[in-house]
């Protein structure tokens, strides 16, 4: 069980995001474009610098508490689930403050 | 380049793209830092599960020391800036796939 330490921290904010998503019927998955354009981005500049970080020993991870599954080399997977999950959850809450406040309807 | 000096650049960039290369103005607008105020204790809680239990481990050698919920004071620079290039990024591409 050790092993799903980081995963769950992961799922945890993902089930924050879904939550507050269906919640307050924020509907994100109208604007999935515009949510993987943004992550293919994300991916793109702060993966690398992960990928970066983690071969110059900047930080890493211990082997007994993550997955051991590496789609990129020395880069756990859970670390590119953080920058998939991260800016999803990121974008929920935007979402839903512009939705519940109101604020910027003429910005849209 | 140690941590710290990355995390200042990565702001850096993430300011610069949000005002003059998107001009998406997220740091002149209420309903970012909001946004913003809403995810800065989510970022402690699990910074702090992440290094507490040491699942994510630090080299003392690239980090100033100082430390924020358990995790290098160097990681709320890095949590700013890709919640700031984030939410430019969803601004401009929402105005963009909606055209």
């Amino acid at each position: 069980m050790a092993h799903l330490r980081y995963v769950a921290v992961l799922l945890f904010i993902a089930l924050c995001g879904l939550g507050v998503n269906l919640f307050f019927k924020v509907q994100i998955t109208r604007l999935w474009r515009a949510f993987l354009l943004t992550d293919i981005c994300i991916v793109a500049s702060y993966l690398l610098w992960d990928y970066w970080a983690i071969v110059k020993g900047n930080w890493y991870f211990d082997q007994q508490q993550i997955l051991t599954i590496h789609l990129l080399p020395k880069v756990p997977l859970e670390e590119i689930l953080f920058f998939i999950i991260v800016p999803f959850t990121t974008i929920i809450t935007f979402q839903t403050l512009l939705k519940l406040t109101g604020w910027e309807k003429s910005r849209k | 380049m140690i941590y710290s000096d990355i995390a200042l650049d990565a702001i850096l960039v993430a300011v610069l793209i949000d005002l003059f290369l998107l001009k998406t103005e997220m740091l002149t607008r209420g309903i970012f830092w909001i946004s913003y105020a809403l995810i800065l204790p989510f970022q402690l809680l699990t910074n702090w599960w992440l290094t507490s239990r040491n699942i994510v481990m630090y080299s003392a050698a690239d980090i100033i020391g100082r430390r924020v919920a358990g995790a290098p004071m160097e990681d709320l620079l890095f949590g700013f800036s890709m919640i700031l290039m984030t939410l430019a990024l969803w601004d401009y591409f929402k105005k963009f796939t909606s055209r």
